[in-house]
C-alpha cells in the first residue's frame, strides 16, 4: 500500500513527511520569538487557536538563514503529545510512495544533519525523470534535546 | 427613595439576591408553561415561585422599593391561590406573571445603575388582580397513609406533589430517621441524610416528630422523610441507617367515602421558613475574595519553601532535625489540599450556568416566530467561575444562530416532514478530569457549504473542519448579515475566540444538510487568569502578572551608578537608589538578547528579599489575561511561564520575572569587556 506524503523544500533538498502526521499547512507571517530557546526555534505562532512552536528547518539543518518569502510554509506536524510547526522554503506537493520505494539513507548523509533523514526514495517525476526525496525524522528534528540547557550555565 | 440606600453594601446584597430569585422564578415559570403544554400542573414550580416572590417582596420592602413590593405582592397573591389549587395556572396567568417578572427585573436593574425606579405599571397590577385561579380536579383514587401528626404538616400542594409523583411512576415512600450522638459521630445527621437522599430521591417534606425516649433515640426525636423515588427500599433504608422493613408506602387506594387528601386547607406561608432551611449551608462569595485567599495561600507556599530550605540547611550542618522533615512534608501536603479546596470553591455547577438558556431560547423563539423546544442535559458537571463567565457568551451566540438561522420556519419544517417545533439541545459532560465537553445541537437545516463559500468568495470547503475554519473567519460576519439568507457565520469568530483563543479549548462542527448541526466545545474546567501589566521591551510586547511586580518606576539615567566591571553575559548591571535601598538594574532586552535601547521605565521584583529592576522600553497597559502554559520542551525556558493572546492574534509571552531574577542571580558570571 502506497502512502501519501507531503513534499517540501529546504534550500535545494526535497523532503517528505507522511501526510497522516500533518495537521495543517499555513503561510508564514512571523512568529513570537521566545528568548533563551535554541537558535533554530523560530518562535510561537497561533494556528487555529493552538499555540505552536515553530522550528526553522533551515537553521535546524545548519543552512544559512533567509528571509521568509511568499512561498514559505509552516507545516504543522503532530507526533504523540507534541504539535510542532516546521518552517520550510516551500511546500506544494503531495505524492504517493510505496514502502518498497524507501531505502536507508546513504552513509555520506552524516555530519551535522546526521539522523535527520530516516530514509530516501527515488521517485519518478515524469516518465524517465527521477528525483531523490528524503523522508525526515520528525522526532529527531523536534529534539530529544528535552529541556533546554541554559547557555549561560555553560 | 429613602436613606436605606446609603447602605450600599446592603443594596449590593439585595441586588444579587433579587437577581437570583428572579432568574429562579423565570425558570420555574417556564417549567410551569412546559407542564401546561402537556396538560399538567406543576405544583412544585408554583410553590417555588410563590416562595421566590414572597422573598423578593420582603427584601424589597426592607430596601424600600415600593414599586417592586407592589408588583411582587400582586404576583404573590396569584401564586398563593395557585398553590392552594395544587398548582393550577392558566396560560394567561403565566403571561401576566412573566410580564411581572420583567417589570421587577427592569426595576432591579434601574436600582443597580442608580436610575430612578418607575412606579408599578397599573395595567400590570390590574391584569394580575383580574386573574382567576380555578382549582382543577386531581383524580382522587388514593389516600395518604400517614398519621395525623405527619399528615397535618402537609400542605395541599405537597399532597398533590406526592400523588402526582406516584402517578408519574415513582414510589411515594416514608422513612424515619432517628438522630443520636452515635450516629452524629459517624457523620449521620439530618443534614447529611437529606443530602444523601436528595441524590436519588425527591424529598417532598421532612416532618420532625417527638417519639418516646429510648437508647436508640436518646433525644426523643425522629424525622419522617416523605420522598418520591425509583430506588429500592434497601437504598433508602441504608441512607437513614435503618432496615428496609421500616420503609413504608405512603399511598393506598382510597376506600369509598374516605376523606379527600387535598381537603385540608393549609397555609402555604408557614412553609416559607422551610425553604430557607433547605438553602442553609449555601454561601454566596465574591470571586475576588477567593482570589484573595489564593493569593495569600501563595505566600504560605513560599513560607513552606523557606522552611524546607532552613531545615535542609540545619541538616547539612549536622544538626539533628528529628521530626522536622516530616512535619515540613505534611505541611506541604496540607497547603496543597487547601489550594485544591479553594479551587473547588470557585467551581459553579454547569446546570446553574445554563439556567438562563431556556429564557434566551424562548425570547429568540418569539422574535423569530419559530416554535423551539430546548432540552438541557447538564448533569452534575462543574466549571470554574471564570471559565463559566467566558464561555457563556459563546453559548448564547450559538443558540442565537441555531434559532435565527438553522431552525426552519414551521411551514417549511412541516413541508419537510419534520415536527413543527424545532429542537435545540445543550449537553454537557466531563470528558476528563480537566476538560468539559459542551454540545449545542439543533435539528435545523444544516449549513450549506456552497452557500457559505459563495458568500465568502472562497472555494467550497471539503469537510466540516474546513467549513468551521471558513465560518469562523472574522470577515465573514458582515457578509452573512448583509444577505441574511441561509447559513451561519454571525459572530462565529467570537465563539472561536472565546473557546479556542481565550480558553485554549477546541471547537468542532458536524453538520448534515436537512438534518441539523452540532457544535462541540471542549473547554478546560479551570484556567489561570491573572491581572497583568503589558509592556514593550526590545520592540516585543510582553506581559507579567501584576502580583509579581513590586513597583513600576521611572529610571533617571542621572541617578544610575555603574559599579566596576559589572558586565555580565546579560548586559551591564547598574544600580539605582530607591527609598534608601540600592536596587540593581538590568536591561530586560539585553537579558533576552533583543535589540536593547532606551529603558525609561523599570519593573521592580523581589526574590527572597532581594530586589531587582528590569529596565523596559515602555508600559502599555494593565488587563486580565488568560495564561496558557507552554508545554513543549522546545519553548520551555526560565522566565517565560506561558503565552496569552492580547487580541492581535499573535501569541504574547507571559514572563515570570521573579524566576528570571533567580536565574540571573545564580549566573552572575562576570565577563571581560
Amino acid at each position: 500500500m502506497s502512502e501519501l506524503y507531503v513534499v517540501f523544500k529546504v534550500e535545494d533538498g526535497e523532503y517528505v513527511l507522511p501526510a497522516s502526521d500533518v495537521l495543517h499547512m499555513e503561510s508564514f507571517a512571523g512568529a513570537t520569538k521566545v528568548p533563551g530557546t535554541q537558535s533554530y526555534v523560530a518562535g510561537l505562532i497561533h494556528i487555529r487557536g493552538r499555540v505552536v512552536p515553530v522550528v526553522d528547518l533551515r537553521l535546524r539543518f545548519g543552512l544559512p538563514r533567509i528571509e521568509p518569502t511568499l512561498d514559505s510554509r509552516v507545516i504543522v506536524v503532530q507526533s504523540g503529545e507534541r504539535t510542532v510547526g516546521l518552517l520550510v522554503d516551500s511546500a506544494r506537493e503531495i505524492m504517493k510512495i510505496a514502502p518498497e520505494g524507501l531505502s536507508a539513507p546513504p552513509s555520506w548523509m552524516g555530519g551535522e544533519s546526521a539522523g535527520f533523514v530516516k530514509s530516501v526514495a527515488h521517485v519518478e517525476r515524469r516518465p524517465g525523470e527521477k528525483r531523490l526525496v528524503m523522508l525526515v525524522n520528525f522526532s529527531k528534528i523536534i529534539g530529544q534535546e528535552g529541556i533546554y540547557v541554559d547557555e549561560r550555565n555553560v | 427613595m429613602s436613606s436605606a440606600f446609603d447602605a450600599s453594601e446592603f443594596l449590593a446584597g439585595y441586588l444579587v439576591e433579587a437577581e437570583e430569585h428572579l432568574s429562579a422564578s423565570t425558570m420555574n415559570l417556564l417549567a410551569v408553561e412546559g407542564s401546561l403544554r402537556k396538560g399538567e400542573n406543576n405544583p412544585r414550580a408554583v410553590r417555588e415561585l410563590f416562595r421566590s416572590l414572597h422573598t423578593i417582596k420582603g427584601l424589597s420592602a426592607m430596601v424600600g422599593v415600593e414599586p417592586i413590593v407592589d408588583i411582587a405582592h400582586a404576583m404573590e397573591t396569584v401564586l398563593r391561590q395557585a398553590d392552594r389549587a395544587a398548582g393550577a395556572l392558566s396560560a394567561k396567568a403565566v403571561e401576566a406573571l412573566l410580564a411581572g417578572l420583567r417589570a421587577i427585573g427592569e426595576r432591579v436593574r434601574a436600582l443597580s445603575t442608580n436610575a430612578p425606579v418607575a412606579p408599578a405599571p397599573p395595567h400590570l397590577l390590574d391584569a394580575l388582580a383580574a386573574l382567576e385561579i380555578t382549582k382543577n380536579e386531581v383524580p382522587q383514587a388514593v389516600e395518604l397513609d400517614l398519621e395525623p401528626a405527619v399528615l397535618g404538616k402537609l400542605s395541599a400542594t405537597e399532597k398533590a406533589q406526592i400523588i402526582q409523583g406516584a402517578e408519574g411512576g415513582r414510589r411515594a415512600l416514608r422513612v424515619d430517621f432517628v438522630p443520636s450522638p452515635a450516629r452524629a459521630a459517624e457523620g449521620m445527621t439530618i443534614t447529611t441524610v437529606r443530602e444523601r437522599i436528595g441524590t436519588f430521591a425527591e424529598i417532598v417534606k421532612v416532618v420532625p416528630l417527638s417519639i418516646p425516649m429510648s437508647d436508640a433515640a436518646p433525644g426523643g426525636l425522629a424525622f419522617a422523610l416523605l420522598v418520591l423515588t425509583d430506588v429500592p427500599d434497601e437504598e433508602l433504608a441504608a441512607a437513614v441507617g435503618t432496615t428496609p422493613e421500616l420503609v413504608r408506602r405512603v399511598l393506598h387506594p382510597r376506600p369509598e367515602g374516605g376523606a379527600d387528601p387535598l381537603d385540608e386547607p393549609s397555609s402555604a406561608e408557614e412553609d416559607v421558613g422551610e425553604t430557607e432551611g433547605r438553602r442553609r449551608g449555601v454561601v454566596r462569595v465574591d470571586v475576588a475574595r477567593l482570589d484573595d485567599a489564593l493569593e495569600r495561600l501563595s505566600a504560605l507556599v513560599i513560607t513552606r519553601f523557606r522552611l524546607a530550605r532552613a531545615v535542609d540547611a540545619l541538616a547539612a550542618q549536622g544538626v539533628a532535625v528529628g521530626e522536622l522533615g516530616d512535619i515540613v512534608k505534611s505541611y506541604g501536603r496540607q497547603v496543597r489540599d487547601l489550594r485544591g479546596a479553594i479551587m473547588r470553591a470557585r467551581m459553579v455547577p454547569v446546570a446553574e450556568l445554563l439556567e438562563r438558556v431556556p429564557l434566551i431560547v424562548r425570547g429568540l423563539s418569539r422574535t423569530t416566530k419559530k416554535p423551539v423546544r430546548v432540552a438541557i442535559d447538564a448533569g452534575k458537571a462543574e466549571l470554574d467561575k471564570a471559565v463559566a463567565e467566558r464561555i457563556f457568551p459563546a453559548i448564547v451566540h450559538l443558540l442565537r444562530n441555531a434559532v435565527d438561522h438553522a431552525i426552519e420556519p414551521p411551514a417549511e419544517r412541516r413541508h419537510l416532514g419534520k415536527p413543527e417545533e424545532g429542537l435545540v439541545r445543550v449537553t454537557c459532560f466531563e470528558r476528563s478530569t480537566n476538560q468539559l465537553e459542551l454540545g449545542i445541537i439543533d435539528d435545523g437545516r444544516g449549513i450549506d457549504r456552497e452557500a457559505v463559500a459563495r458568500k465568502a468568495s472562497r472555494p467550497v470547503p471539503e469537510n466540516d473542519a474546513a467549513l468551521l475554519d471558513l465560518i469562523t473567519q472574522p470577515g465573514l460576519t458582515t457578509l452573512e448579515q448583509a444577505t441574511k439568507t441561509s447559513g451561519r457565520g454571525l459572530g462565529m469568530d467570537i465563539v472561536r475566540r472565546a473557546v479556542v483563543e481565550e480558553l485554549g479549548g477546541e471547537l468542532s462542527l458536524r453538520t448534515t444538510p436537512g438534518v441539523g448541526t452540532t457544535f462541540t466545545l471542549l473547554i478546560p474546567l479551570t484556567i489561570t487568569i491573572v491581572d497583568a501589566f503589558s509592556f514593550v521591551c526590545g520592540d516585543q510586547t510582553f506581559v507579567a502578572p501584576v502580583a509579581a511586580i513590586e513597583e513600576v518606576v521611572e529610571v533617571a539615567p542621572a541617578g544610575l551608578v555603574r559599579g566596576p566591571s559589572r558586565h555580565t553575559r546579560f548586559g551591564e548591571v547598574r544600580f539605582m537608589e530607591r527609598r534608601g535601598e540600592i536596587v540593581p538594574l538590568v536591561n530586560l532586552a539585553s537579558v533576552f538578547s533583543l535589540a536593547s535601547g532606551d529603558e525609561p521605565k523599570a519593573l521592580v521584583v523581589r526574590r527572597n528579599g532581594t530586589p531587582l529592576a528590569f529596565g523596559i522600553q515602555r508600559m502599555v497597559g494593565q488587563q486580565e489575561v488568560v495564561i496558557r502554559p507552554l508545554e513543549d520542551p522546545l519553548v520551555k525556558v526560565t522566565g517565560v511561564s506561558g503565552s496569552t493572546d492580547l487580541g492581535d492574534g499573535r501569541p504574547t509571552l507571559v514572563l515570570d520575572l521573579v524566576a528570571l531574577s533567580g536565574a540571573l542571580s545564580q549566573n552572575r558570571t562576570e565577563v571581560p569587556v
